[in-house]
C-alpha cells in the first residue's frame, strides 16, 4: 500500500477515473456539510489535488465494526467513496487484505515513513481495567493505541464508543472500557460520536483536516460544531407539533400515524447534537425520527446507562423502588411528626404541673 | 455522571424523599396536638359542610375588601394561575407527574405556557417589590418569605431560559431547572411554602368551627 | 399596684372604667424577668391545640389583615397588622410547640422572647385589638387571629403584662363578682328600684324557674332600664324566670384581661346558679362577649354539655318575635340602622335575629354598606374601652362607625350589645355627634302589646 503514496490525489483520482467535474462537487458537498464560506470549495478543489495522499491509520478495539460499515456500507457512487480514494488507508484489520506479521509491518512501516503526519482513526472503547484485553499481534489494546497514537497528527474517534465509551463503558463496565480523550493527551482528538456516525459527518471531519491541515471547530466534547452544533430537537422536521402540543402516546396510535411528536415515548432529541435531521442516512433518506421511532441519544456521553431509552426526558431516573421508597419516607414522616406532637404534649403537661405548683 | 443525569436521578430522588418525610413530619405534628372536645351546643351541624364550603369560598375576594386589596389579589392570583397552567399544563411537566403518580391529562399549547411563564415572572417580581416596598408586608417578612420567593420564582425563569436556550447549552439549563424544582422540594415543607397544604387544614377548620357556631365566614 | 386597695371606679363618664390613673401600673406583682417570660410562654404552650397550632402554622404574611382592622385602617401603622399583633407568640410556639421545635431550640433558629418585646407587645395585644374577628372574615387562609390574640392573652396576664385598667376591672370583678361595682347588693337594690321605677314585676332568687335571666355590669350601673326591659318582655310571654344575686354578672373579664382560672370562676357561678334554679335557658344580656364567654365557651369550662340552653336576649327576641309568643306593634315608624355586635353576630352566628325583630316593630331597615359578617367594630370590645391610654386610638376606629352609620340616613341606631352602646356615648360625647345607640331589648319592651289593656 505504501507505494501508492508516492502519487497526490489529483493522480491517484485520474488513475481511479474520478472526473474533475465528481470531484468538484464532492468539495462542495464537503464544505457546506462543514459550513464553511463557498470560498472554502474552491481552496478544497485546488489544494487537494496537488496533495499527496495522506496516511490513515484505523484501528478498532471494543467495537462493533458499525461505524465502519456505515462508511463503507453506503450507495454507490458515493462521497464517501471519494474520501477513501483521497486517502491512503494505509492500516485497517478489518478492510485489509493483509493478516498476521504482514498487517502489522504495514502499519509500523506507514508510521515510520508518514511520522507526524498521519491520521489516526480510532474505532471502539479501549480496555483498560487489565492490560491484556483486546491483545492483537502480542499487543494489548492499550499498548497499541499510545504506540500508534504517538507518530499521529491527529487522532480521530470514531463512533461513540471511541468518543464517550459507548456500550463498552456502560454499567459495570468489566473490561474498565475508556475512551480515546482520556488515553491520547498530548495529540488532537476530534471525536464523532454516533452509534454510528453518519457517513458524511466522519468523511467531513477528515476533509476538513486534510484540506486545511487543522481540525475543525469543535464544541467542549471536542466534537465539529458544523455537524454536532444543534440538538435533533431543534433542526427536527417534528417539531411543530411539540409546540402545539401534540404527541404520539404510543407508537401505533393515531398520534404515531399522524408522524406528532415522540418526547412522550422517550425522544432524547433535545439533549441530542448531531446531524441527524438534517444530513440524514442513507444518502439524505430519512432518520430514526423520520421513521417513528424516537432518539436514543447515541452521540452522547452515557446515553446506554440512563436507564431512560422509552422515558421521556423530563421524568425522573428513579433508582430502586419509587413506591417502596416514598412510602418509607413518608411513614417516617409520619412517625416523627408524631413523636413531635407527643413531645410537645409532654412539654405541655410538663408547663401544667410547673404551674399547678 | 452529568448535570442533567444527577438532576434527573439522585438530585430529584433525594429531595422527593426528604419532601416526603417532610410534609409528613410537620402536617402530624400539628395534626397530633391535643384538640378538645367542644360541649357547647351546636347552632349548626354539618361542620364538614362549612370546612369544605370555606375551602372553597374564600378564595373568592369579598367586595366589601376589594378596595383597599385589589392590586394584592390580582397579583396574588395572576401567579398562582400563571404557575397552575406552567406546572400542570405543559406536557414535559404532565409526564413528569406521570412518572411519580401515574395520573395523566392533555396538556396545553407550548406558546399558552410561554405566555403563562413571562406573566407569571412578570407577576412574582411585582410581589417583591410590593412586599419590600409595602410598610405591613416589610414589616412582617422574614428569611422565609424571601427565600420562598426566590424558590418559587427560579424554576419558573429557569424553565423559560430552558426553552429559550439562553446562556447555556439546553442540557445544562434543563439540569439547572430541574435542580432548581429540587430546591424547591427540599424547602416546601419547612417554609410557608407549606401553605399548598395548610389552606386546606386552616380554612377547614376555621370553616367547620364557625358553621358549628354559624357565625359569619 | 396593691392588690389590697381597689382602684376607684369611674363611673360618671359615658363609659365605664377605673378612674384615669395618676401613674399607671402596667405590670402587675414582682417577678424577676427572666421568670416572667417563662410563665408566659408557658402559660402560652400549656394551652396550645391542634386548632391554635394550624393558624400558627399557616399565615404567608401576605398582610391582608391589616385591610380588615380598624386601628390599621384609620392609622396606617403596620404595628396594627392583626397578625404582628401576636407576633412574639408565633416565635415562641414555633420554638415550643411547632413540630419543628427541638430543631428551633437546638439551633436557635427562633430565639427567646425578651420581657421588653412583651412589655411593647402589650399594647398591640389590648389596646389595639377588640377581639372583633373581622381580619378572620380577609385571611385567605381562614387563620382566626382573634382566637390568637385570645390565646396570647392568657401568658400576658399569667405574666403580669395586663394594661393597669383592664387588670385592675378583672381584679375587682374575681374579688367582688361585679367588674364596675355592682356587687349582689347593688344589683339587688337597682333591680328593686327598677321594678318600683317602672311598675313591673321583678324575680330575685327564686328556686326554681323557666329563665335564669343574667345582666352585665354596664347596664346594672348604666342602663338599668335594661332590667325593667328584659322583665316586661318574660312577663308579657308569662314565662317563669328569676334573677340570682348567686349568679348575675354575664360579663366575663376573665376572658378579656386573659385569665383563665377568673374566666372559669365567673362563668361557673352563672352555670351554678342556672342549675339551683333548674333553669332551662340561661338568658344572657345585650354584651357581646358575655356570648362567647357562656354560649361557646360555657360548656367547656364546665366540662360537659350544660343542662340547659344559653341564649343571648336578641336571639331570644327574634325567636319569639317570630313564633308569636311576643307580640309587638309597629312602634319604631322610623328608619332603624342597626350595628351589629362582633361577637354576637359576627363571631356568634345570631345573625338575622335582631332584623326580625326590628321589622317586626315596623322600622324600615337601612342597612350599613359592610353589614352583619363585615360589620366593623364600635372599637371599644375586647376590654378596649376601659383602658384610658388607648382613647385617642379607639377616637379614631370610632370615625369609621359614625361615617358608616351617617351614610345610611338612618333616623335611628339600634343595637344589641351594651358595650358597644357605651362606646358609641363615650364617642358621640366625644365627637359631639347627634346619634345615640338605642338598645333592641327595650325597644320591643317599648312596643309590646299589652292584650289587658
Amino acid at each position: 500500500m505504501a507505494e501508492h503514496d508516492e502519487y497526490t490525489i489529483g493522480q491517484h483520482l485520474q488513475s481511479q477515473g474520478i472526473s474533475r467535474r465528481a470531484f468538484l462537487k464532492f468539495c462542495t458537498a464537503m464544505a457546506s456539510a462543514l459550513a464553511l464560506p463557498p470560498s472554502a470549495a474552491l481552496a478544497m478543489a485546488s489544494e487537494l489535488p496537488g496533495k499527496r495522499r495522506p496516511s490513515v491509520i484505523y484501528m478498532s478495539y471494543q467495537e462493533c465494526t458499525g461505524c465502519l460499515e456505515s462508511l463503507t456500507r453506503s450507495f454507490s457512487p458515493t462521497l464517501e467513496n471519494l474520501m477513501f480514494n483521497v486517502m491512503s488507508l494505509d492500516y485497517d484489520d478489518t478492510l485489509q487484505a493483509a493478516a498476521g506479521f504482514q498487517a502489522e509491518q504495514a502499519r509500523e512501516a506507514a508510521m515510520k515513513a508518514n511520522w507526524g503526519k498521519y491520521l489516526m482513526i480510532v474505532d471502539g472503547a479501549i480496555p483498560n481495567a487489565n492490560n491484556g484485553y483486546c491483545t492483537a499481534a502480542g499487543k494489548s489494546a492499550l499498548d497499541s493505541i499510545r504506540e500508534t497514537a504517538k507518530g499521529a497528527a491527529a487522532v480521530v474517534a470514531v463512533g461513540t464508543c471511541a468518543a464517550f465509551g459507548g456500550l463498552p463503558i456502560a454499567n459495570p463496565n468489566p473490561t474498565g472500557a475508556t475512551m480515546v480523550s482520556d488515553i491520547v493527551t498530548d495529540k488532537p482528538v476530534i471525536n464523532v460520536p454516533g452509534c454510528p456516525p453518519i457517513p458524511a459527518v466522519i468523511t467531513g471531519t477528515l476533509a476538513h483536516f486534510l484540506t486545511f491541515g487543522k481540525l475543525p471547530e469543535l464544541d467542549q466534547l471536542k466534537r465539529p460544531i458544523a455537524f454536532y452544533g444543534n440538538t435533533i430537537h431543534d433542526r427536527c422536521y417534528r417539531r411543530p407539533f411539540y409546540d402545539q402540543g401534540k404527541f404520539a402516546k404510543t407508537f401505533d396510535d393515531e398520534g404515531a400515524r399522524n408522524g406528532w411528536c415522540l418526547y412522550e415515548l422517550g425522544c432524547k432529541g433535545p439533549t441530542t447534537y448531531n446531524a441527524c435531521a438534517t444530513v440524514k442516512w442513507n444518502g439524505g433518506t430519512s432518520f430514526p425520527i423520520q421513521s417513528g421511532h424516537g432518539c436514543f441519544g447515541c452521540s452522547e456521553p452515557g446515553f446506554w446507562d440512563r436507564g431512560d431509552l422509552y422515558k421521556p426526558l423530563s421524568a425522573g431516573l428513579w433508582h430502586g423502588n419509587m413506591a417502596a421508597e416514598l412510602g418509607t419516607a413518608a411513614v417516617a414522616g409520619i412517625a416523627i411528626g408524631g413523636a413531635a406532637a407527643m413531645a410537645a404534649r409532654h412539654r405541655q403537661d410538663a408547663h401544667q404541673k410547673k404551674e399547678t405548683k | 455522571m452529568d448535570l442533567l443525569t444527577f438532576a434527573r436521578g439522585p438530585a430529584l430522588q433525594w429531595s422527593l424523599i426528604i419532601f416526603a418525610v417532610g410534609m409528613l413530619w410537620r402536617l402530624t405534628g400539628i395534626l397530633l396536638l391535643r384538640r378538645k372536645p367542644d360541649h357547647s351546643e351546636p347552632r349548626h351541624t354539618g361542620t364538614w359542610r362549612g370546612a369544605l364550603k370555606l375551602i372553597a369560598t374564600r378564595s373568592v375576594p369579598k367586595r366589601e375588601f376589594w378596595a383597599t386589596t385589589a392590586f394584592g389579589q390580582i397579583i396574588g392570583y395572576v401567579f398562582h394561575i400563571g404557575l397552575v397552567i406552567v406546572i400542570f399544563g405543559f406536557v414535559p411537566h404532565i409526564l413528569f407527574i406521570r412518572s411519580l403518580t401515574g395520573l395523566d391529562w392533555p396538556g396545553l399549547p407550548n406558546s399558552l405556557i410561554y405566555l403563562s411563564g413571562a406573566i407569571t415572572v412578570a407577576a412574582l417580581i411585582a410581589v417583591l417589590i410590593r412586599r419590600v416596598s409595602n410598610p405591613v408586608l416589610r414589616m412582617l417578612s422574614n428569611f422565609d418569605d424571601y427565600f420562598s420567593w426566590l424558590v418559587t420564582t427560579a424554576p419558573v425563569v429557569t424553565g423559560l431560559l430552558a426553552v429559550a436556550h439562553l446562556g447555556a447549552r439546553y442540557e445544562t439549563l434543563l439540569a439547572i431547572h430541574i435542580l432548581s424544582i429540587c430546591l424547591l422540594l427540599i424547602w416546601m415543607p419547612f417554609g410557608k411554602l407549606f401553605h399548598t397544604v395548610m389552606i386546606f387544614v386552616s380554612r377547614g377548620t376555621t370553616g367547620a368551627l364557625f358553621a358549628r357556631k354559624g357565625a359569619s365566614t | 399596684m396593691s392588690e389590697a386597695t381597689l382602684p376607684p371606679l369611674d363611673t360618671e363618664s359615658p363609659r365605664l372604667s377605673v378612674e384615669k390613673p395618676g401613674q399607671r401600673y402596667d405590670v402587675q406583682g414582682d417577678i424577676p424577668d427572666p421568670e416572667r417570660i417563662d410563665i408566659a410562654m408557658r402559660s402560652f404552650v400549656r394551652d396550645f391545640g391542634a386548632v391554635a397550632a394550624t393558624y400558627m402554622e399557616s399565615c404567608i404574611h401576605c398582610g391582608m389583615c391589616a385591610e380588615a382592622c380598624h386601628f390599621y385602617v384609620q392609622t396606617g401603622d403596620p404595628k396594627y397588622t392583626p397578625i404582628w399583633k401576636i407576633e412574639p407568640f408565633k416565635q415562641a410556639y414555633k420554638r415550643e410547640v411547632g413540630p419543628f421545635a427541638p430543631f428551633m431550640r437546638a439551633l436557635n433558629l427562633k430565639r427567646k422572647v425578651t420581657v421588653e418585646e412583651l412589655e411593647e407587645w402589650q399594647e398591640l395585644l389590648y389596646d389595639s385589638c377588640t377581639m372583633c374577628g373581622r381580619c378572620t372574615m380577609i385571611c385567605p387562609m381562614g387563620i382566626d387571629i382573634a382566637s390568637l390574640v385570645g390565646l396570647a392573652r392568657h401568658g400576658m396576664h399569667k405574666a403580669g403584662l395586663v394594661p393597669h385598667e383592664l387588670w385592675a376591672v378583672a381584679e375587682r370583678a374575681e374579688r367582688e363578682g361585679s367588674p364596675l361595682g355592682a356587687t349582689a347588693q347593688v344589683f339587688e337594690d337597682r333591680v328593686e328600684w327598677m321594678g318600683d321605677e317602672h311598675d313591673v314585676d321583678m324575680h330575685m332568687n327564686l328556686d326554681e324557674a323557666e329563665v335564669l335571666v343574667t345582666m352585665s355590669s354596664i347596664e346594672i350601673q348604666k342602663y338599668p332600664e335594661s332590667m325593667a326591659a328584659v322583665a316586661k318582655v318574660l312577663n308579657h310571654m308569662g314565662l317563669s324566670w328569676t334573677f340570682r344575686t348567686d349568679g348575675y354578672e354575664a360579663t366575663n373579664f376573665g376572658l378579656l384581661s386573659g385569665n383563665a382560672d377568673w374566666q372559669k370562676d365567673m362563668s361557673m357561678k352563672l352555670i351554678e346558679a342556672a342549675i339551683a334554679c333548674k333553669a332551662k335557658i340561661l338568658l344572657l344580656p345585650e354584651c357581646g362577649h358575655a356570648y362567647s364567654a357562656m354560649r361557646w365557651a360555657g360548656a367547656n369550662l364546665y366540662g360537659k354539655p350544660l343542662p340547659f340552653k344559653v341564649r343571648h336576649i336578641s336571639e331570644f327576641l327574634g325567636e319569639h318575635v317570630a313564633d308569636g309568643s311576643i307580640r309587638v306593634k309597629k312602634g319604631l315608624g322610623t328608619s332603624v340602622t342597626f350595628h351589629d355586635p362582633c361577637q354576637i353576630v359576627r363571631r356568634g352566628g345570631a345573625i338575622e335575629a335582631p332584623r326580625i325583630v326590628l321589622e317586626a316593630l315596623g322600622a324600615e331597615i337601612h342597612e350599613m354598606e359592610e353589614n352583619r359578617g363585615m360589620n366593623w367594630c364600635c372599637g371599644g370590645g375586647g376590654g378596649v374601652i376601659t383602658i384610658h391610654r388607648a382613647d385617642a386610638l379607639r377616637y379614631k376606629a370610632f370615625q369609621i362607625k359614625m361615617q358608616q352609620v351617617e351614610k345610611t340616613g338612618a333616623d335611628m341606631l339600634v343595637t344589641s350589645c351594651s358595650n358597644c352602646r357605651q362606646t358609641f356615648d363615650d364617642g358621640q360625647a366625644h365627637f359631639h355627634w347627634d346619634k345615640t345607640a338605642h338598645s333592641l331589648l327595650e325597644a320591643v319592651a317599648d312596643n309590646l302589646i299589652d292584650e289587658e289593656s
